[in-house]
């Protein structure tokens, strides 16, 4: 028995030596597309959710994300939706339109900023509730997950809280 | 603890030079396999920095080998990791976006690079929504290649390869209190409670609660010493000013003052729950430390030399080392006593010591040489590169 557990011992270790030459070319890619393949996806207070749906505008679009709500007591965000305008070197050098959140025909809300052409330059929104769905919004930057403009990529990124009537 | 010098270094019989270069061959080789591709690439620096860190890291594995001595030779690369890390991430994060600061369109587009250290608080939400609370990107993408498979899926191997030696050989975070509690000569405070080593596994139990109860990664936003270093979020409010400020005054304490008043790896030992988190895995790790009673004089040069505290009287009387164990070999090099031995699980303490801390370190360098010393080869290009 003593004998035993010493060869699966030494078994063990040299297989743990083989393993480290294996990690850059096998195992670590192997470990890789393992956690891919798990369909694990970004949390969407981070990624804004799923786009919903896409309103078709002169040059450019404003796509719909998915609202997203807290989903435990002590998630520390208001509920919220995302509207992305993109791609951002269409836009006009001022926004003010309404979005329908929900396709119903009926706009939600109107959201008004500028557009500067130095892709640096702090954004500014206002958002004007057009019926319960939202909250509005006076000059927000960026000071909360849940409240925003900002540009990523080829986009301005707005996140508007929900209002009592958006479920 | 007892508060007992640590008795001089014994220096066991070194190996012949030639023997110590037959068996430093492989590391040899296998350090050219890994800076092959970079000794390809067109440019003087980066083809200077694979030849010296390759260099580096054959020396320092050819002086364990022949002095048969660990930790000391791992420390000079596990400090050189964690100076030269900081300065290789940080200059990119300038080259990149011009501050260490991320700011949140850059979390929203997932350009946040993924850190091994917030693998604890992922795991719970993962299961329970599927969702990863970072904000980072699953796949990697031209703005970020750090991304959550690929580092994840490095972890994995790191922890199959090295389990809690990860602490000794892979985190660069580790590295910077490695060098600076090397700096004194003497510890100015020698007399630390054994109750301060629980102090991980309660940061740990709290961030991986917290972590689910918020959907967001709690030790990052608020806990972490290692922001100072690396990144953190923009400070736009007093939340984010008070953040920074913990950040910073963890770091001087845990990293800077701690270390260099204890000689002592602190925030390892008293605070990093990714440390905790870790030592789970040295109960699967085939690589320990034992205590041969037999030999042990009960002289705590042991106790006192370990830089995280993972010996005290039981463990010692039990003849073995505690859970939270990093496999550094300073307990082994210190024992002149040859009654801390490196050993191979199920296998007779003492029989053959040495075979199994050869097997332990060609597993271990191997590691650290692909992953730390492309680190260090990375950050030695930027500044062969900005020297011109």
């Amino acid at each position: 028995m003593t004998r035993l557990k010493s060869v699966l011992g030494y078994t063990a270790a040299a297989l743990t030596v083989a393993a480290t030459m294996l990690t850059p070319f096998l195992l670590m890619n192997f470990f890789t597309r393992g956690v891919a393949a798990t369909g694990l996806r970004i949390h969407p207070v981070y990624t804004g959710g799923d786009v919903v749906r896409e309103i078709a505008r002169a040059g450019y679009r404003v796509r719909v994300h998915r609202a997203v709500y807290p989903a435990t007591p002590l998630q520390r965000i208001e509920p919220f939706v995302q509207l992305d305008w993109t791609p951002a070197a269409a836009l006009p050098a001022q926004v003010s339109e309404e979005v329908d959140l929900d396709g119903d025909g009926r706009a939600d809300l109107r959201a008004r900023f500028s557009v500067p052409r130095d892709p640096n330059a702090e954004l500014r929104v206002d958002v004007e509730p057009l019926g319960p769905r939202v909250k509005p919004l006076r000059g927000v930057g960026k000071e909360s997950f849940h409240a925003l403009i900002v540009r990523v990529g080829e986009a301005v990124v707005v996140r508007v809280p929900l209002g009592t009537g958006a479920r | 603890m007892a508060d007992v010098a640590p008795a001089a270094v014994a220096a066991p019989a070194g190996r012949g030079i030639g023997r110590s270069l037959l068996l430093t061959l492989p590391v040899a080789l296998w350090a050219l396999l890994m800076f092959s591709r970079a000794l390809g690439v067109p440019g003087v620096a980066v083809k200077v920095a694979a030849l010296l860190t390759l260099a580096f890291l054959v020396t320092l594995f050819f002086l364990m080998v022949r002095t048969r001595q660990t930790n000391r030779w791992r420390r000079l690369f596990f400090a050189t990791l964690g100076f030269l890390f900081p300065i290789g991430f940080v200059w990119e994060l300038i080259a990149l976006r011009g501050s260490m600061s991320i700011p949140m369109e850059k979390m929203i587009a997932g350009d946040t690079p993924f850190c091994f250290m917030v693998i604890p608080m992922i795991l719970l939400p993962a299961a329970l929504t599927r969702t990863v609370i970072f904000p980072g990107a699953i796949l990697p993408t031209a703005s970020n290649p750090h991304s959550i498979a690929v580092m994840i899926g490095l972890w994995m191997a790191a922890t199959l390869v090295l389990g809690k030696g990860w602490c000794a050989y892979g985190c660069f975070f580790g590295g910077i209190e490695e060098g600076i509690a090397a700096m004194p000569r003497k510890a100015r405070i020698r007399k630390i409670d054994g109750r301060w080593r629980l102090v991980p596994w309660a940061v740990l139990a709290a961030i991986v609660l917290l972590s689910l109860a918020t959907l967001a990664p709690t030790y990052c936003e608020w806990l972490c010493p290692f922001k100072t270093i690396t990144e953190y979020a923009e400070v736009r409010s007093i939340e984010t000013a008070i953040q920074a400020g913990i950040f910073l005054s963890l770091f001087l304490g845990l990293v800077i003052v701690l270390p260099w008043l204890t000689k002592k790896r602190t925030q390892c030992a008293f605070f990093c729950p990714f440390g905790a988190f870790q030592s789970l895995f040295n109960k699967i790790h085939i690589f320990d430390i034992r205590i041969r009673r037999d030999q042990c004089k009960d002289c705590v040069s042991c106790q006192n030399s370990c830089p995280t505290m993972a010996l005290n009287k039981q463990s010692v009387a039990e003849g073995k080392t505690l859970i939270n164990c990093m496999h550094c070999g300073a307990c082994v090099d210190i024992c002149h006593k040859d009654a801390a031995v490196w050993h191979i699980k199920g296998t007779p303490v003492g029989a053959a010591p040495e075979r199994a801390r050869l097997l332990h370190l060609y597993a271990a360098w191997g590691f650290a040489t692909m992953f730390g010393g492309s680190i260090i080869a990375g950050t030695l290009t930027k500044m062969l590169g900005f020297l011109g």
